[in-house]
């Protein structure tokens, strides 16, 4: 069984994170799953930078603890890291830039590969941005992987620059290859083979996901302003303008983005917005705009630590309860919450027809963790996935023309009114920020205004009958103890699960956290035996949601909040100290 | 991929008509007829308000240009001037206080065969939404925002609006405002508005004409209108600008001279200009867009292919 960690760490602007895509995207056209994870800090150039790639010939889920091969592009990685890495490991350093003795400390037996990262450069006279080549080369050696793959990589990247550039690159990979066969022949323990029957796989990160997904859902209108985690999905989207034929907005603030959505949703045009914390509390407002108009909108919600400028990098799940409650008057919204790339896919695409049919705002909840994260999947769990796209009570021309006098806030049993878009013949109306009459026109007649409050309420029950999902059960059905957990954190327990092979506990995992059918869910927790909740935040908000909606209490907890995932290892420490 | 198509919108397929009344007998009806079609409840403003003024000219402009109601988006902000949107009926978007602009914006994008028309007060514009004013104009955005400026709120009863004129007493400065009025035909014709008018609420023919010039222009255009607050602002009332308004025309002003458009910018207080004053063509937002080159993005097809997007992660 092949379960290996790569950790490369060094200073920002060395190309870290290219090298660990790259050797994730080798593993998977290997035919292997890989997971990666990266730290660094809020800085462009120095700082600390870390990325971890564990590749394996099983489904993985998350990253671990214990590092197998340690690239050092400095010395604070080796400062820092060293002790991770596990007995049979591998670390290499370039010994031109780290004292001997440093790294002698070390006990235990590890292989020492010593890479003169900043000579070869300069015997080879090559720039500074071709040392991750350098460091690619070396990884191919030890794990026993064809350089073949990566010299591909290679011409396929920098298809639209020159040869020599190339083959410049080129030459650091074969150096770096080269270097790291004289120093330890062998290479490492473990060798990635490419695998003859393995399925095809994307290499992917949240992010480009929830773009990706977008595309294929028709969505036409995408507004952002930057922020950490979220730029990714703006970035990629711009860059695929021309084939997707969307149209990518970066706007002059989080007030504007969300607001020119409305508009373009209002005219009848798929839209989402994408922000973090700080450019949602902005945003906060206009959900209760699209809230009163009944306008659909995807938004995309990537947390991150707060409060306020918090920790940008790193990862949190604490805006849940924020996001449950943001906007202010009663208003149906749903949230859903991805907890792998599959279901990153397929609630994107589902959040677009929840917001057409309910024409409420509809969110996606993730975090830095799942959206710059990248992981293998299955390419036909995406490419084969069948997509029905329901706009809900659009209404057509034709349909415009049998209507006499044309009501968009209609009452109706389940809640939801025909919408006519501007530009129709006989589709004139009002999407009114104002309480209304079923016509659009402003109201405060205490009657008219119990019946829109109550056809908007409706909308949830609708969803509850024909929409709404109960939280997925993996594992045991009978395990003792029972994790409860939401969104991204899904991964580490999954994890936690596979490794200690244990029936002791199995995972209920929410991805639609709101609405939430109260009888069904208070049935099933209180049936619960044990209960441990996971969750990447300090205040247990899934925990709170829950009780808030069924009356049921978990157990015992487990929470984190340094901005760091929650590892599975800590999750089977916390599993063994209460059973 | 077929899944793709089913996004559109159910019917058309290709831009609805250009902006004129489309009647299935081929006749169009007469500009009384539409003027009527446009006007919704009698308005609640208080008697003897500028917003009537602006209302009518509103209603005039419209059905002059035979613009359809149908076929065309106002977007309301919120205030008096906001309250506008029941009684002035069109297809319709009432903002949140500020906000009027950008939902503009995002309805010009997604449908650029409507003509897009913003309402709003110099609270809305200048204050709580100052900054997409200036960023709606540097992308030249084509629509028309028509701006009632009372130099008051007058919805939340009577506190300083930013085009008050310094030391002005109001509910919020007692003791008069400290801050000096913003300029905001400076304002706009400094951050890239191709059209930047001044109207008087008083002057209903004139400024008919001017918010006729003003939607067809093809570009920002902003038009400043002055509107008599008579509950709140007992200074500048009607006989106040009476005293001071003049009309530019052409033997005496170029609105495509940018100096002559500064110098008539600093006219605030003594005489004031009423008219175009200034007026240049830049290409606008849509123009830019090659995804917009066939039709309007609501009737747009995707135009991707899938696989390829999937196989590059691959
Ligand atoms: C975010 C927000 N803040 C405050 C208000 C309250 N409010 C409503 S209208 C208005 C000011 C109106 O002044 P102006 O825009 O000049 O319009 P006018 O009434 O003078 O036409 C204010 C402060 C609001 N509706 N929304
Ligand atoms: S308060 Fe002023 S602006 Fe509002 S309706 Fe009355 S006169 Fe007009
Ligand atoms: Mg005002």
């Amino acid at each position: 069984m092949v379960d290996i960690t790569v950790k490369i760490g060094g200073e920002a602007g060395f190309g870290i994170m290219t090298t660990g895509l790259l050797l994730g995207k080798i593993a998977t056209r290997s035919g292997y799953h890989a997971f990666e994870y990266s730290e660094y800090p809020s800085l462009i150039r120095g700082g600390h930078n870390v990325i971890e790639v564990r590749i394996s010939d099983s489904e993985i889920y998350s990253q671990k603890s214990k590092v197998d091969i340690l690239l050092c592009l400095n010395l604070e990685t080796f400062n820092l890291h060293a002790s991770e890495v596990k007995d049979g490991g591998v670390i290499v350093y370039d010994e031109e830039k780290i004292a001997q003795d440093k790294i002698k400390k070390t006990a235990g037996n590890i292989s020492f590969v010593h890479v003169p990262f900043n000579r070869i450069l300069q015997e080879q006279k090559l720039p500074t941005v071709m040392l991750n080549n350098i460091a690619l080369g070396v990884l191919m050696h030890l794990l026993g992987a064809d350089l073949e793959i990566l010299n591909n990589l290679i011409e396929e990247n920098f298809a639209r620059k020159s040869r020599e550039i190339i083959d410049k690159n080129q030459t650091a990979a074969k150096v770096g290859f080269e270097v790291s066969q004289k120093s330890l022949p062998q290479g490492s323990s473990v060798k990635l083979t490419p695998l003859k029957d393995a399925l095809p796989k994307m290499y992917i990160s949240g992010n480009e996901m929830i773009g990706l997904a977008s595309i294929a859902a028709g969505c036409r209108f995408y507004v952002a302003y930057p922020m950490t985690p979220t730029s990714a999905v703006l970035h990629y989207l711009a860059a695929k303008s021309g084939n997707s034929g969307m149209v990518v907005k970066h706007a002059e603030d989080e007030i504007s983005v969300i607001n020119m959505a409305l508009g373009s949703a209002f005219a009848g045009v798929r839209s989402m917005v994408g922000t973090s914390g700080g450019g949602f509390a902005l945003m906060v407002e206009s959900v209760s705009l699209a809230g009163i108009t009944e306008t659909p909108i995807v938004i995309v919600m990537g947390q991150r630590p707060g409060p306020a400028t918090g920790m940008p990098t790193w990862t949190e799940q604490g805006d849940l309860l924020f996001i449950l409650h943001s906007g202010h008057g009663e208003f149906p919204k749903i949230l859903l919450a991805p907890g792998d790339m599959e279901e990153v896919y397929k609630l994107t695409l589902e959040a677009f027809n929840l917001a057409d049919k309910y024409q409420t705002p509809v969110f996606i909840i993730v975090d830095k963790y799942i959206q710059e994260g990248h992981q293998s999947v299955d390419k036909s769990k995406i490419s084969e996935f069948k997509y029905p796209v329901d706009r809900g009570k659009l209404l057509s021309q034709e349909d415009l023309l049998k209507i006499s006098a044309y009501k968009r806030y209609l009452d109706s049993p389940d809640g939801i009114s025909p919408r006519a878009i501007p530009g129709m013949e006989n589709s004139l109306h009002q999407a009114n920020s104002y309480e209304h009459l079923e016509d659009g026109h402003t109201t405060e007649d205490a009657g008219e205004r119990s019946k829109q409050v109550e056809k908007r309420n409706r909308k949830a029950a609708t969803y509850l009958k024909q929409d709404f999902q109960m939280p997925r059960i993996y594992g045991d059905d009978n395990a003792p103890l029972t994790l409860i957990s939401w969104g991204s954190m899904k991964a580490p327990v999954l994890q936690a699960m596979k490794e200690s092979a244990s029936h002791k506990f199995n995972l209920l995992h929410f991805n639609r956290l709101w609405p939430l059918d109260r009888e069904k869910l208070k049935l099933l927790l209180s049936g619960l035996k044990k209960t441990l909740l996971v969750e990447n935040n300090s205040q247990g908000q899934l925990g709170q949601l829950l009780t808030m909606a069924t009356g049921v209490e978990f157990d015992e907890k487990l929470l984190k909040f340094t901005g760091r995932p929650i590892y599975p290892e800590e999750i089977i420490a916390k599993v063994n100290s209460i059973t | 991929m077929d899944n793709l198509k089913q996004a559109l919108p159910k019917a058309q397929k290709n831009p609805p008509p250009a902006p004129v009344v489309s009647s299935s007998s081929g006749s169009l009806p007469s500009a009384s007829k539409l003027h009527a079609a446009f006007s919704g409840y009698f308005p609640t403003w208080c008697p003897g308000c500028g917003n009537f003024g602006i209302w009518t000219a509103i209603k005039s402009a419209f059905s002059k240009m035979k613009l359809n109601p149908d076929k065309m988006a106002v977007v309301f902000g919120i205030g008096c001037s906001g309250n506008m949107n029941d009684f002035l009926w069109a297809n319709s978007f009432h903002a949140l206080h500020g906000r009027a602009i950008p939902n503009a914006v995002g309805i010009k994008i997604a449908n650029h065969s409507l003509p897009v028309i913003v309402i709003v007060g110099d609270g809305d514009c200048y204050g709580e939404g100052g900054n997409h004013f200036l960023h709606a104009a540097r992308g030249n955005h084509d629509i028309t925002v028509i701006v009632h400026d009372n130099r008051v709120y007058g919805l939340t009863t009577g506190q300083v609006a930013p085009t008050a004129y310094k030391g002005f007493k109001s509910r919020s400065t007692p003791n008069g405002i400290i801050e000096v009025p913003v300029n905001p035909i400076a304002l706009a014709v400094s951050q890239g508005a191709t059209f930047v008018g001044q109207g008087f609420s008083g002057d209903m023919a004139h400024l008919t004409q001017l918010l006729e010039s003003a939607v067809k222009h093809r570009g920002f255009s902003v038009v400043n209108v002055f509107q008599p607050c008579v509950t709140f602002n007992h200074v500048n009332s009607y006989s106040w600008y009476r005293e001071r308004v003049y009309k530019l025309a052409p033997e005496n002003h170029n609105p495509e001279d940018i100096n002559r458009a500064w110098e008539k910018s600093l006219e605030v207080e003594e005489k004031i200009p009423l008219g175009i004053i200034y007026q240049v063509e830049r290409p606008v937002y849509t123009d830019s867009l090659p995804q917009l080159a066939e039709k309007p993005l609501v009737f747009s097809e995707p135009v991707t292919d899938l696989e390829m997007l999937i196989n590059e992660f691959v």
